[in-house]
């Protein structure tokens, strides 16, 4: 029993494996549908509480159905393809959003040993998973054959490259300290204390690059409503508009684990490996809502960016930090420094990174430093 | 620190290349410094692999990945002196331009430690990237100028490099199958001990790497870019695409086919392979040649034809073994120092020509002795040495190379390189006719020479006559050289 | 994990027909999204034979690299290119090119069934650190040669695409 419980290090050529393998991967896709549900209404209830609205009250006891009935009523509307759309990269596109942000669920640990699988070089896994979900909404913005989508699928294929380098980068940033790639093994690193305290520059910055990577305010031009009605999948609707959605708050649900295994200490910190599997499943938990609310918050708090503004914030300010703060540790690490002054290094770039984002915050604007999609020839005489 | 003293040629270039970067982005007003740097970098290279003549050398450095033994320090010598002539050839041309000042000094010298890295490189994996880093800016280069043909330079140059690479990819994964390893010493070895069991395989792979390099160096199947290419590039990167990464071609092949081919069984087969591309090089080079009405694409097609007389040279090291061997690698060697210097003065002389009267057109170059004597007695003399006649270092590069190709047996292959000489003698000579016999035009101004551009194509020129009235250093650098690879046989 | 049994024979031939497959469909796609489409397809069923000998750093490496980073770029330079000049047009040499392939797919079956190749028994698949440390010390020279590589080449792209606006304010400043 224990061995089909277990099987880290077994073989992978056995009927056993495999059949493990798909009991895991059914459990957790009923269990991510749920969550990702209660996401839903989750956003709705908050959000609406920031804008001093009620969200959601009248299916169920507080609105707690509302996701089931909204389920319910997308699954029964037709499916939809515009004539002029290339029908199978159109009809394939929601699949190859949703199965690599599903591929990055199976590798998490959501308490000790406990996931689908664990991969020896499970954060490697996670960063390649990453760089498909891009096929899948390019695959959707350029087989609707609209415009907005078309535009939208740009947006966000230039934003998840770009922000793909500075989260890579400030991950690596943690698997410098960590000495492996393994997840699991990280957080079981963590139990006196989690990687923020030693990389809270790290940190803000895989959080930053995260949000725009998940497209969520104030990075969520590549799905603005009010500027290109709702960008690459504007064109689906019914089952296949919802796997979108599934998938979009499926990755933040697995990023915000992600985030939680890797900077805020996992099932581990505090007193994970002593109080059992209940504790670590709650800590889990726990931190990935924490997650999700700040992000909720964001998106309530900050407005929009535009295009130029998210793009010379990546290249400009967060990769050089970045490289700064995997230099700094590469020192530190070599030369056989003290910890605490990899946490004084790294919380002197993330002062200065709030630093440079308050600045720009309260700056005074003006029009004469516009460039890139703004520059008109009225500005710079031809030459 | 020792590591980095080895590659302190190289490096020393990149060095100025980053100071390049710097001044252009912190003090754009310093500009006109830019190429001064470039210079000062090259020679502190030069001057680096001088105080590694004089130390001895370092064979095996970097897990054998890096050799810097004689052959080496001649080609660095060689890509040094190649990157100062092109560098203060182009200081008028991109002035002129106007824009990217700096960039263009960074990618040529990028690219001369590319080829630096090429010609000391031992090891599959150093030579592709070493390739790679002295093609990528070369493909730049080429499309760096604003017109459409430059565009469609660049384009071509780096599909077709592209499509090169990639063979040469295959070739190298295969020999890195046969042998499990990628140095070259050791693939020798284990060539030379299981080789011949696995011919089919070696021929395979060595037909891929020939049609990599081949790319490069500009031989017949592989020539289709030349032209093209050469017309539409900018003057002063197609004089460093028809010498630069021509000589480094040339070097490593060499290096690989010494180093890690050379058993017997194998090393008859590719000297053939070798002899005949030779021959249709030289024929096609040539014939294409002679109907060409613009010089740069004359010169392109000619190209084609002395890259057919190197390959000579490498045909008759492997058939006449021994002897042939010293004779046939240095005469390789001799004949690229000579078509460096010559090649390079020609194009100098273009570029300053080119850029007063606009064109290309050899009819426009119609009595250039009237309005610029200094240019066309250059220009002159620089063709008279690609054809091979004396007084030019470039008549004894052929006397080297076909001597040592009657040595080993190859008498018909010298009999069609002579024909071709004759030949060849045609078209250069009809542009030294026109120069001198032609009358210019009647609104024809003087043409100017401006002093880099003087000391360019004087430099190169001088080099072309000491070389005809003193090959013996030259030829013993060579010879040296040489002797530096460690062939099995 | 050596590859014998019927599992790894399964998933080489599995692996083997999706990638065949999927390149056919780069070289026969008329539309060049569905190419593309395709060679994305193709890297990962290669991703996967990386994964059956053991290189899963290779593997994950090939998706990040490849798929992540290739062929997004080449999707995005089809999205900016106008629709009209997105397909691949006929052409007459359909059939030259076959035969070609098909001389040269015969040539090195033939090479690679005639060759004794080199056969190692005592196989440990290196981990990411050996590959590190590899890269860091016999293999040096050839990584600090690509750093300086992609450089040159960042430069030279930014140069080649930067408008003539850009320039005019290059000039100004």
């Amino acid at each position: 029993m224990s061995e089909v419980l277990n099987p880290f290090g077994s073989e992978i050529f056995g009927i056993w494996n495999w059949l493990d393998a798909i009991i895991r991967v059914v459990i957790m896709v009923t269990v991510m549908t749920v969550v990702v549900m209660y996401l839903i209404y989750g956003e709705r209830k908050i959000v609406a509480r920031f804008q001093q609205r009620l969200g959601p009250t009248r299916t169920g006891p507080a609105g707690l159905l509302q996701s089931f009935a909204d389920a319910l009523k997308l699954v029964g509307k037709e499916d939809l393809r515009p004539k002029r759309a290339d029908r199978w990269v159109f009809e394939f596109a929601p699949f190859a959003t949703f199965v690599p942000v599903f591929i990055t669920l199976s590798i998490l640990p959501f308490a000790q040993d406990w996931g689908v699988r664990n991969l020896p070089l499970g954060l490697f896994f996670m960063i390649s998973a990453l760089g498909l979900e891009i096929v899948g909404v390019m695959m959707a913005g350029l087989g609707s054959g609209n415009k907005f989508a078309l535009l939208g699928a740009v947006r966000a294929a230039a934003q998840m490259i770009s922000y793909e380098i500075p989260l890579v980068l400030s991950l690596l940033a943690v698997v410098m300290i960590a000495g492996t790639l393994d997840l699991n093994q990280m957080a079981l690193q963590q139990d006196r204390y989690p990687y923020v305290i030693l990389q809270p520059l790290a940190f803000l910055i895989f959080f930053t690059a995260m949000l725009s990577e998940l497209h969520r305010a104030p990075f969520d031009i590549p799905v603005a409503e009010s500027e290109i009605v709702g960008g690459y999948f504007v064109e689906y609707s019914g089952i296949r508009w919802s796997m979108f959605m599934l998938s979009e708050y499926a990755a933040m649900w697995g990023f915000s684990i992600f985030g939680a295994v890797v900077f805020l200490g996992g099932w581990q910190f505090p007193m994970g490996e002593d109080w059992g599997w209940g504790w670590q499943l709650a800590l889990t938990m726990g931190k990935s809502l924490a997650f999700i609310f700040v992000m909720l918050w964001v998106r309530a708090t900050v407005p929009r960016l535009r295009i130029d503004q998210l793009m010379s914030f990546c290249w400009k300010v967060l990769l050089p930090m970045s490289l700064v703060q995997i230099l700094a540790n590469g020192f530190i690490l070599v030369y056989g420094g003290p910890y605490w002054l990899l946490t004084l290094t790294s919380s002197l770039g993330a002062a200065v990174l709030v630093a440079i984002i308050m600045r720009q915050a309260f700056r005074r604007s003006s029009t004469k430093t516009l460039v890139g999609a703004y520059r008109t020839q009225l500005q710079v005489p031809a030459p | 620190m020792n590591s980095l003293d080895v590659v302190g040629p190289q490096l020393a270039v990149l060095i100025a290349a980053g100071i390049i970067v710097v001044i252009d982005a912190v003090v754009p007003h310093q500009r006109r410094l830019i190429p001064y740097v470039a210079l000062a970098g090259l020679a502190a290279s030069a001057l680096w692999t001088v105080s590694w003549v004089s130390r001895g050398y370092e064979d095996d450095i970097f897990g054998g990945t890096l050799a810097l033994d004689e052959y080496a320090a001649f080609f660095y010598f060689l890509f040094a002196g190649i990157t100062a002539t092109i560098v203060l050839a182009s200081i008028d041309w991109v002035e002129r331009e106007g824009r990217r000042q700096g960039e263009y000094y960074v990618l040529v010298l990028t690219a001369c430690s590319g080829l630096m890295f090429l010609a000391a490189a031992r090891d599959l994996i150093t030579i592709f990237l070493a390739l790679e880093l002295s093609s990528i800016p070369q493909y730049i280069l080429a499309g760096w100028g604003k017109d459409e043909k430059s565009s469609e330079a660049g384009l071509k140059y780096l599909l077709l490099g592209a499509i090169a690479s990639s063979l040469l990819l295959y070739g190298m994964a295969l020999l890195y199958g046969l042998t499990g390893t990628t140095l070259l010493t050791e693939i020798g070895s284990e060539v030379a001990a299981n080789g011949a069991d696995n011919r089919s395989l070696l021929i395979v792979a060595t037909t891929l790497l020939i049609a990599g390099f081949g790319f490069k160096m500009a031989i017949v199947p592989f020539q289709m870019w030349v032209p093209d290419v050469y017309q539409g590039a900018p003057t002063p990167v197609t004089a460093f695409l028809s010498v630069g990464s021509k000589a480094a071609a040339f070097a490593v092949v060499t290096r690989i086919f010494f180093e890690a081919l050379s058993p017997e069984f194998l090393s008859n087969d590719w000297s053939m392979v070798f002899a005949v591309i030779a021959a249709v090089s030289m024929i096609i080079g040539n014939i294409m040649a002679i109907v060409q009405t613009d010089i740069k694409r004359m010169l392109g097609y000619s190209s084609i034809a002395q890259a057919g007389n190197i390959l000579v040279g490498l045909a008759a090291v492997s058939a006449g073994g021994g002897d042939a061997f010293k004779l046939g690698g240095s005469g390789v060697l001799f004949f690229l120092a000579a078509y460096a210097f010559t090649n390079l003065g020609a194009f100098v002389a273009i570029i300053a020509i080119s850029q007063q009267i606009n064109s290309d057109r050899i009819k426009d170059y119609a009595g250039m002795w009237k309005r610029s004597p200094f240019l066309a007695v250059m220009l002159a003399f620089c063709l008279v040495s690609l054809t091979g006649i004396p007084p030019t270092a470039g008549f004894w590069a052929k006397i080297f190379i076909f001597n040592a190709a009657i040595r080993a047996d190859l008498a018909w292959l010298v009999i069609i390189g002579v024909a071709n000489s004759a030949v060849s003698a045609f078209y250069y000579l009809s542009v030294v006719k026109q120069m001198f016999l032609g009358e210019p035009a009647e609104d024809a101004a003087r043409v100017s020479t401006s002093p880099s551009i003087a000391l360019a194509v004087g430099a190169a020129s001088i080099g072309v006559l000491v070389f005809f009235v003193i090959p013996m250093p030259l030829l013993s650098a060579a010879e040296s050289a040489i002797q530096g690879l460690v062939p099995l046989t | 994990m050596a590859l014998e049994g019927f599992g790894p024979a399964f998933a080489f031939w599995l692996l083997s027909a999706i990638t065949l497959i999927s390149a056919g469909g780069v070289m026969m796609a008329r539309n060049l999204l569905h190419a593309v489409l395709f060679l994305i397809v193709t890297f990962i069923g290669v991703a996967g034979f990386f994964i059956l000998l053991s290189a899963e750093f290779i593997a994950m490496a090939q998706v990040v690299i490849y798929v992540g980073a290739v062929a997004v770029l080449i999707l995005f330079a089809i999205l900016l290119t106008p629709r009209s000049a997105r397909d691949n047009s006929e052409t007459v040499w359909g059939a030259p090119a076959a035969l070609l392939s098909i001389a040269l797919a015969a040539v090195l079956i033939f090479v690679i069934h005639d060759t004794a190749w080199s056969e190692t028994n005592s196989f440990q698949a290196p981990s990411v650190e050996d590959l590190g440390r590899a890269l860091l010390s016999t293999w040096v020279l050839p990584f600090q040669l690509a750093s300086v590589l992609l450089t040159a080449a960042l430069i030279g792209a930014i140069m080649l695409v930067r408008s003539p606006e850009e320039e005019a304010e290059d000039a100004l400043s």
